[in-house]
């Protein structure tokens, strides 16, 4: 059981930022700060003392909380709960329904979600394949200031070096959603396909959670959404890559079929 | 009889719903120790350098306790039914599967006990392990325990459970038909809600009260006392409210050892495991691999049955050779078959060991005898009711341990579920009972049967 | 750090980032709530925070610094049952006890925003709740009694 670093819950810091300000300013670079939006994935991680951060920014009071609409665009904050998205753009609000049990989705976080820590063995940032077929965008602060980014390239990055500030996903797509099917609540997403096209149908994105330890985009570069040959898919105590290879095609058409029904 | 139907009110409910029971975890005392245990990381091991000194001088430790604290470290829990002692209670120069307890600290906070667990310097020499029951006897099979690789004490000096029974050669000659199948249930973590929790109190008069979750409390109260080589009066056990336990509550666990933790740091101490202790560490239902060959006709008699059942004991005896004899007494389950060649093995892997779950050593026979007879019935081209209904124990029938019948259920059993699916019947079935045997109910092969079993 | 638990205000001193469970359990001595997996995971822990139920192990006491919590010791009391505790005691929702007071938190906080829930509803209300023992029928069964022991107490202006 590896730590981050040897401190006791005497010398910890706690950091509460009032405002989206002060949380920019505390976070700096992220040097040395652990992030917690709503702690339902940090918090067995400080009470087995797998992690032990020397500093952590809690944001639940930092106004991040919020949603706008802005034209076609919804803005989202990185501290909005789950339990808000439910009725969220699709497949953002199927995917968000599904997560947990209503208790979690109503403490953890958009942001929580996203910046969830790839490891095989948690693989629970389930929003991140809904955001990558939205096409969303990551407002993050952090080294070099606030940018902007596609979703894939924010998770392509170390998350733990930005601070998300909102999350911009459009409202005029239409959204599909599969997934192969969980025991119970708490069973982490085997894999789910998450589609959108645009108003006219066009311009197809596709992405999977479950695949691997994040959610990847599964569009084939020669356009073929059902080409999933560069998807590299985890054999793990979950499923075999055998049944996840033979799983993908089957949600990818039930996603496309929904998407031209509800056309 | 004033109580059998009646709705009776739990007598702990209104404690229930308010909150107000009292699990071992809720128990207040003054100056109370936190115990967090050192486990194996590995499958199989020698130890090669243990040290736990800096885990001694590590900041709020008030007792770290190993294998040489341990009065009577390797004590059998069912000696007084003639299984003899295998298990330490704290490993002792190797390890035997991952998760095994090495050493214990208790500290003034979890944080800091946890802190003093990872402080301890230990080196491990890795052996080959052995996960797979069937290839225990294999020549290459790496030996994991000092008796081999199977139980060898069973009376007589048995290396297995053996039922012999009637003619098995005439009744596999006499057969129209053999039918096999291999039947292989998982193992099953109990997972009470309530992880294993003990609390050990020092007493002014040199006693210790030590507050269980366990599901037997004399039983426990014995084996710490022999574990501790102390009288049993030195022990005052409260318990009897337990979160959940199915079985799995009654491995004395973890008294023993918080009971040393107590009497070395002379401070309450509480070992409270966490939910991964549960599911890695703590003892499952047994994994079981079943072989069953009947022989049988073509208008449905079961003449006779071979099985083998090789039964996955984790690393340590416990219990497992009980639970393979209750197993063999039901291998033929709700049926009576007169020729019977059982062998049951209660094998050693390098996994946790494996312990009583509800139904102990008969789930698992009584699924394979349930998913067999379906299959005979299936090969032979017979309705699954009616080959049942035939076969099925009634009065006077015996057992596969040559227990007489009196008033065996299964034949009104599965009437009732006909009856209640709408399955129908032929008219010869209908109107079956579990009266004795007589007429076509009792051809050639089963009249002998009542009586002439000679089992181990 | 003040809460007020069970309409009693408390001044807690437990660690900032240790949780809500502990500093209940271990500084104010409410052992209603359990500490079964403290993972977010079997529901046994779960509290009312400022009316909305939450795992309690989940949430760091910082977190909550000025927040209202009740827990299952405020629900009720052996000599006034709430009706949902009621209902769990007459309807057997309970056996070995220790998954009860998460449970009846989180009925109570369904039944207080859907008086008449479905079975569905009930479902997904505890579908985070794990008991190993009843079976669950039962236990949904109380939910439902519950529910309508209120309606019919509600409808007839009680």
């Amino acid at each position: 059981m590896a730590r981050v670093s040897v401190t006791t819950s005497e010398e910890q810091a706690v950091v509460i930022p009032r405002s989206r300000e002060e949380a920019v300013a505390a976070f700096g670079a992220g040097d040395g700060v652990t992030v917690m939006g709503g702690g339902t994935i940090l918090m067995p991680e400080l009470t087995s003392g797998r992690v032990r951060p020397e500093r952590v920014l809690l944001l639940g009071r930092a106004g991040l909380d919020g949603q706008k609409e802005d034209g076609a665009r919804l803005v989202i904050g990185a501290g909005v709960r789950i339990a808000d998205l439910m009725d969220a753009p699709e497949p953002l609000g199927t995917a968000a329904r599904r997560v947990g049990d209503a208790e979690i989705r109503s403490q953890a976080t958009l942001g929580g979600n996203l910046c969830a820590t790839a490891g095989a063995d948690y693989p629970r940032g389930d929003l991140q394949a809904p955001l990558i077929a939205l096409g969303a965008t990551v407002r993050s602060a952090g080294a070099g200031g606030e940018h902007v980014e596609p979703v894939e390239e924010f998770l392509a990055g170390d998350p733990s070096s930005r601070l998300v500030l909102e999350v911009e996903v459009p409202t005029d797509r239409r959204g599909a959603y599969a997934s192969v099917g969980r025991p119970h609540a708490h069973s982490y997403t085997i894999l789910a396909v998450s589609g959108s096209v645009g108003p006219d149908g066009s311009d197809l994105r596709l992405a999977a959670a479950g695949a691997g330890p994040k959610s990847v985009r599964l569009d084939g570069p020669d356009g073929d959404p059902a080409s999933s040959a560069g998807v590299a898919l985890a054999d793990d105590a979950l499923a075999s890559t055998w049944y996840r290879k033979k799983m993908l095609p089957v949600l990818v058409a039930r996603v496309l079929s929904d998407l031209k029904e509800n056309a | 009889m004033k109580a059998v139907g009646a709705r009776l009110p739990r007598y702990d409910g209104v404690a229930h719903v308010t909150g107000r029971t009292t699990y071992v975890d809720d128990v207040r005392v003054h100056g109370m120790l936190w115990a967090k245990a050192l486990r194996s990381p590995v499958h199989h091991a020698g130890i090669a350098r243990f040290d736990t000194a800096k885990a001694e001088a590590a900041k709020g430790v008030h007792a770290v306790v190993t294998c040489k604290d341990v009065p009577k470290n390797v004590y059998g829990h069912l000696e007084a039914l003639g299984i003899p002692a295998d298990e330490p209670l704290l490993a002792d120069g190797e390890v035997r599967w991952k998760g095994q307890p090495i050493a214990l600290v208790a500290a003034e906070s979890e944080e800091a006990a946890q802190a003093a667990v990872e402080a301890i310097e230990i080196d491990f020499d890795e052996r080959p392990a052995l996960f797979d029951i069937r290839t225990a006897g294999d020549p290459d099979a790496p030996k994991i325990h000092q008796w081999g690789n199977w139980y060898p004490h069973y009376e007589g000096g048995m290396d297995r459970r053996q039922i012999r029974k009637g003619d098995i050669e005439r009744a596999f000659d006499q057969a129209d038909t053999i039918v096999s199948g291999v039947y292989r249930p998982a193992a099953i973590e109990h997972c009470p809600l309530e992880p294993q929790t003990a609390l050990v109190v020092p007493e002014p008069d040199g006693r210790l009260t030590i507050y269980s979750c366990t599901q037997a409390l004399y039983f426990s109260m014995g084996v710490v006392a022999a574990h501790l080589e102390c009288p049993l009066n030195k022990l005052k056990f409260v318990g009897g409210t337990v979160g959940g336990g199915f079985g799995g509550k009654v491995d004395t666990a973890s008294e023993t050892v918080t009971a040393l933790l107590t009497m070395k740091s002379g401070r309450p101490v509480k070992w409270r495991w966490t939910r991964e202790e549960e599911f890695l560490c703590s003892s499952t239902r047994a994994p079981w691999h079943m072989e069953i060959s009947d022989a049988v006709t073509e208008d449905g008699w079961i003449l006779g049955r071979k099985m083998l059942t090789l039964h996955d004991a984790g690393a340590y005896a416990r219990f497992s050779p009980y639970g393979v004899t209750k197993h063999s007494f039901h291998h033929t389950g709700a049926y009576t078959i007169p020729n019977l060649h059982f062998d049951g093995y209660v094998v050693f892997t390098n996994r946790v060991p494996t312990t009583a779950m509800r139904g102990f050593g008969v789930t698992s026979v009584s699924f394979a005898t349930e998913l067999h007879v379906t299959r005979v019935a299936q090969v032979l081209g017979i309705d699954p009711f009616e080959l049942r209904l035939r076969n099925a124990n009634r009065i006077g029938d015996t057992s596969p341990n040559g227990i007489s019948y009196t008033d065996p259920s299964t034949v009104p059993t599965i009437l009732a579920i006909a009856d209640a699916i709408g399955h129908e019947l032929g008219a010869e079935y209908r109107t079956m009972s579990r009266d004795r045997r007589a007429g076509e109910l009792l051809p050639e092969h089963l009249v002998d049967q009542v009586g002439s079993t000679e089992g181990h | 750090m003040n809460l007020t638990i069970n309409g009693v205000e408390h001044e807690l001193s437990s660690p900032p980032l240790g949780s809500l469970l502990a500093a209940l359990r271990e500084e104010v001595g409410l052992t209603g709530a359990k500490a079964g997996c403290q993972q977010g995971g079997c529901g046994a822990c779960t509290v009312l925070v400022d009316g909305e139920p939450v795992r309690a192990c989940l949430l760091p006491l910082a977190a909550v610094d000025g927040a209202s919590i009740t827990t299952v010791e405020g629900l009720g009391t052996p000599e006034h049952l709430s009706p949902v505790q009621a209902a769990f005691h007459q309807e057997y929702g309970s056996q070995c006890g220790f998954c009860t007071p998460g449970m009846l938190i989180a009925t109570h906080a369904l039944l207080q925003r859907t008086p008449s829930p479905s079975r569905g509803e009930i479902e997904d209300a505890l579908r985070g709740h794990v008991c190993r023992c009843t079976g669950y029928v039962k236990i949904i069964d109380a939910v439902e009694a519950a529910a309508n022991g209120a309606t019919a107490a509600s409808g007839a202006g009680a």
